[in-house]
């Protein structure tokens, strides 16, 4: 077998496979997650529960990340945040941003989208990788981080990590050749897919469940049984 | 095959001694030869010159007599021969041809028949162990090799009977290298590439859809130069000519890294020569000499001339994703059953296992309560 031969497996069948997987596994932890069911009030609410679950995304998600002094986590934790919200911020322009990964949502959804230039991208994903060292190494010194870090989430970081640092070097036509990258960032990228249904990553699908919950209970007025 | 040296043949043609060193000179250039004995020699930069090799090219040249050629085609269009002969380089592929004696090509020779069958026998008998074979079209292995028989005898048998008595095996073209488009999916004849068949005897692969004129004349003068086949790669191939992708050498490259791209063949982008990943470029796998030879005389290549690479020059090219659509893209999408039925496991093994769960949430509260 040689690289082209592989790349061809990893970006055919075992892709195909394992985006089958991390959508069949996606679908079976959301059931799990609404069926697990909702405690309806016991005695009518005051307050507006969309209005709650408004406030909390435009403040929390979409506001206070951006502006520094208000997150707690910010002053008590500046590396976390710092680091946590470039890597966020990379991450997510080079997914969804990036203009070859914006043709694999063209290909799979049958529509696409403008993109930013290779060098914005790039500098952010530069950012991102640095960030994820970062985090490790801070993972790795602040002991309370350390009593809840187990293999799984050195796993996370690492499944994250490998398909980060491959597609750079392979941008940046880097050590080797093109299609070897390639190859191993597809590998990655499949193995992340597989790992992602059955890891703490699926917050980026139940991060919202949590968020909505907590502002329905912000935007209640009355008492939570 | 006259045992005359290749340069008393020119000469006899009318090659002054002058075009004689500027065509050895040209080869040199072709061959992607550089002076590394001399570079580690420790003289000074300034007599590092490339006349060194172009001397001992134009040596070998003296010396040698011509290398007799046997040309085989299988399932194949004849292209690769068509792109060598119609080459608008005429001095060095005149050189080249100038260099080796075909002896047997089923397109170019006149004779036909049992003649031909006869001839190519009395020639692999006299020159045994001596003469190159080029190999162009795959070989189809199903039913026996039915799929392509010449004068009553298979592919398979015709290449293994050649290339028992050659020196070095050139494939080329992709169909010869990798199996090309008679290999694409289903793959309806078994087809295979000549390196996968002959494992005993030196194999270049030169892929190409065709082989590019220049890259096959710049190999074959190698081997009748130094006697011996070029540095290859992983693939067979040779790296001065293979070494570098399209996406490396490609004119359109700086609008890859300042993200300007054409996004349909006629828009702005297109008419102001951008980028043409978007529409399905594989200059970045593709290893070939396309971007820095050309073709017609260095006149243009495909991505010059606004079209995307297709990759003609990899293994597996016809299988390797649409040809227009973007490299970073998945080989095939998922189908929409596939993906439903994924949805449609998931959910019922989530809703089982909730059903279960709280039976026991009930059971529990149940026990509890007496």
């Amino acid at each position: 077998m040689n690289w082209t031969t592989f790349l061809h497996f990893t970006r055919g069948p075992l892709f195909q496979v394992s985006l089958l997987i991390f959508v069949g596994g996606m679908a079976y932890r959301l059931v799990r997650v609404v069926l697990l069911g909702w405690k309806g009030d016991k005695a009518p609410a005051k307050g507006s529960k969309l209005a709650g679950v408004a406030k909390t995304y435009l403040k929390g998600f979409l506001i206070f990340p951006f502006i520094p002094w208000v997150k707690r986590t910010f002053n008590r934790n500046p590396i976390m945040y710092l680091a946590g919200g470039l890597f966020h911020l990379g991450l997510f322009a080079a997914i969804l941003l990036g203009t070859p990964h914006m043709l694999v949502w063209k290909s799979l959804l049958g529509f696409g989208w403008p993109t930013l230039p290779l060098p914005i991208v790039d500098w952010l994903a530069a950012a991102s990788i640095a960030a994820m060292i970062a985090l490790l190494f801070y993972r790795r010194t602040n002991s309370l981080l350390k009593l809840l870090t187990g293999p799984a989430e050195t796993l996370n970081w690492l499944l994250v990590f490998l398909p980060m640092v491959t597609g750079y070097i392979m941008t940046h036509h880097l050590f080797f050749q093109y299609e070897v990258l390639f190859s191993l960032h597809m590998l990655s990228v499949d193995v992340l897919l597989i790992w992602i249904p059955l890891s703490r990553i699926s917050h980026f699908m139940f991060y919202f469940f949590s968020r909505t919950i907590h502002g329905v209970e912000f935007g209640k007025r009355g008492v939570t049984p | 095959m006259s045992e005359e040296t290749i340069y008393q043949r020119l000469e006899k043609n009318g090659v002054s001694r002058r075009d004689f060193l500027k065509l050895c000179g040209t080869l040199v250039g072709a061959m992607g030869l550089t002076v590394p004995p001399l570079e580690s020699s420790g003289l000074p930069g300034h007599l590092l010159t490339e006349d060194q090799t172009i001397r001992k090219v134009a040596q070998a040249l003296e010396s040698k007599a011509r290398i007799p050629v046997i040309w085989l085609e299988f399932q194949d269009c004849a292209g690769c021969s068509e792109a060598l002969t119609r080459s608008q380089s005429p001095t060095l592929i005149d050189l080249v041809l100038n260099t080796i004696s075909v002896e047997y090509h089923e397109t170019l020779t006149a004779a036909a028949g049992h003649q031909t069958e006869e001839n190519k026998q009395s020639i692999m008998k006299q020159y045994a162990g001596q003469y190159v074979l080029v190999v162009e079209g795959s070989i189809p292995m199903a039913l026996g090799g039915a799929y392509c028989t010449i004068g009553g005898r298979s592919a398979i048998d015709i290449l293994e009977e050649a290339a028992a008595g050659a020196a070095a095996i050139i494939s080329t073209g992709n169909c010869a290298a990798f199996g090309g488009l008679p290999k694409a999916n289903p793959n309806p004849t078994d087809a295979k590439g000549v390196w996968e068949l002959i494992t005993d005897k030196p194999v270049v692969n030169i892929p190409g859809c065709p082989a590019i004129p220049e890259v096959f004349t710049g190999t074959l003068a190698h081997f009748v130069i130094f006697g011996a086949l070029p540095e290859l790669d992983d693939l067979n191939r040779p790296v001065t000519f293979y070494g570098k992708t399209i996406h490396d050498r490609c004119l359109r490259r700086p609008f890859y890294e300042a993200g300007k791209f054409a996004n349909t063949f006629d828009d702005e982008g297109a008419k102001q020569g951008w980028c043409l990943y978007k529409l399905g470029c594989k200059g970045p796998t593709t290893h070939n000499a396309c971007a820095t030879i050309k073709w017609d005389a260095g006149l243009s290549f495909p991505v010059q001339s606004g079209h995307p690479c297709l990759g003609c020059s990899e293994p597996d090219f016809w299988d390797g994703g649409g040809f227009y659509q973007g490299q970073s893209a998945p080989l095939n999408r998922p189908a929409a059953t596939a993906v439903g039925a994924a949805i449609g496991a998931g959910a019922v093994v989530g809703a089982a296992m909730a059903a279960n769960n709280s039976a026991q949430k009930k059971r529990a509260a149940q026990a509890s309560e007496e």
